[in-house]
């Protein structure tokens, strides 16, 4: 039997980080990752696609991370989507908005792959 | 006179009085006789019967003695088993414990070897991204995403040195107004603001200043920017986002990196973006290799 195949969309608009967050999940076996480089973009991405984890930044053009998470929470296609929320915002204020908004987990910048691997394998029930 | 005696009497009775009488005494004798002999038969079944108690009673004694020596033997072979065991058991003890430090030994490699996966990581992004683009905003964002998103810059700013190298300008920031950031005046030797000071320091002496510990003061840290051996300017961070409370091994790797490409790429993108992106005629560039 083979392994069960997973997507990521990762969305990022800073290139570095997008970059940083694509070679970590590289090391996650059976992981296929998607980029896109702001909040419409990703939708974009949803629509054509289907997704087994989303990993957002929050400050980006066009439309932040936290009106994506508002989106996909209500879309019934994706609302059953785990969501990572990855940014600078540290403070508790953010943190706690976003997880009201639906998100599942909030990573803060500068990131440590392992974390985000971590986390990633957790949501996506993949054992460490 | 009538004699008195045995024969006389005898000869008194009739013979069948005396047949009866000795019959009466064979029986009596035979009885007796017989009798005893049923006492001998007795005494000698009871003194079998005890003869075979005794017997049996020695014959489980005896048996009782060989279980007992079984029973020693079983015990000294099982004093021995149980002392091969021990010895078995230390073996393995002293296995388990080279295997447990062995185990911590390679845990320990895995994690140097996922911090030195993790700096490659970010060294290759960084050094991929900073070279990207000949284009001096993009130079400029690189550099400020670099710090922010890698490092954990909060505020920082980058100067670059005037033709003199009298005084060190600001020409771009991040987290903190451009407009508000002084400049800083090179050898007038009384420079009050402490963050000038460092900054001033650092460019003369070509030494990176970079907090240790928790950083509590302003500036974090503070790059002085080369082109080959000459010091065109600095990079300044004034301070560090709240989730990050000191700098690590890492983000002084990534100062290395700036400190060393920055300024060369800054400078690259100056001249490539002044020149509205024309590249150079072959004939030219080959005209500066004679």
């Amino acid at each position: 039997m083979s392994a069960p195949q997973y997507s990521c969309l990762v969305v990022e608009d800073s290139p570095m980080m997008r970059q940083l967050l694509v070679l970590a999940l590289s090391r996650v076996k059976n992981l296929r990752v998607t980029e896109a480089d702001d909040g419409v973009d990703g939708l974009r991405k949803l629509a054509g696609g289907k997704f087994d984890i989303i990993i957002t930044d929050i400050n980006m053009p066009i439309m932040d991370g936290l009106k994506l998470v508002k989106r996909v929470r209500s879309d019934p296609a994706h609302k059953g989507v785990p969501i990572v929320i990855i940014t600078t915002e540290g403070s508790g204020e953010d943190r706690k908005r976003a997880l009201e908004l639906g998100a599942n987990a909030y990573i803060t910048k500068p990131i440590q792959a392992p974390q985000v691997i971590a986390k990633v394998k957790e949501l996506l029930k993949i054992a460490p | 006179m009538e004699k008195k005696g045995r024969g006389s009497r005898k000869s008194d009775r009739p013979a069948a009085a005396v047949a009866a009488e000795l019959k009466e005494k064979r029986d009596a004798f035979l009885q007796s006789f017989f009798k005893r002999g049923a006492e001998l038969s007795d005494e000698l079944m009871q003194e079998n019967r005890r003869l075979r108690d005794q017997l049996g009673a020695l014959e489980a004694e005896n048996a009782e003695l060989k279980t007992q020596l079984a029973s020693d033997r079983a015990i000294r072979d099982l004093l021995k088993k149980i002392d091969q065991l021990e010895r078995d058991k230390s073996r393995l003890l002293s296995t388990v414990h080279e295997q447990e430090e062995m185990t911590g030994q390679i845990s320990h490699r895995v994690t140097q070897v996922e911090n030195d996966l993790e700096s490659f990581a970010n060294l290759y992004v960084a050094s991929f991204q900073l070279h990207l683009s000949l284009r001096l905003r993009t130079v400029i964002r690189h550099i400020k995403e670099l710090l922010q998103q890698l490092i954990g810059a909060r505020a920082m700013a980058i100067y670059l040195a005037d033709e003199g190298g009298q005084r060190l300008v600001p020409v771009a920031s991040d987290g903190i107004e451009l407009a508000s950031v002084a400049g800083v005046t090179l050898h007038d030797g009384a420079v009050s603001d402490p963050v000038a000071a460092v900054v001033e320091r650092t460019f003369l002496t070509g030494v990176a200043h970079i907090a240790e510990g928790a950083v509590t003061s302003e500036p974090a840290a503070c790059i002085p920017l080369h082109v080959e051996d000459r010091p065109i300017g600095a990079i300044v961070v004034y301070g560090l986002f709240a989730q990050k409370a000191a700098f690590v091994t890492l983000d002084r790797e990534l100062f290395k990196l700036l400190g060393a490409h920055a300024g060369a790429t800054l400078l690259a993108a100056y001249m490539y973006t002044a020149g509205d992106g024309r590249l150079p005629e072959p004939e030219a560039l080959r005209s500066l290799l004679e």
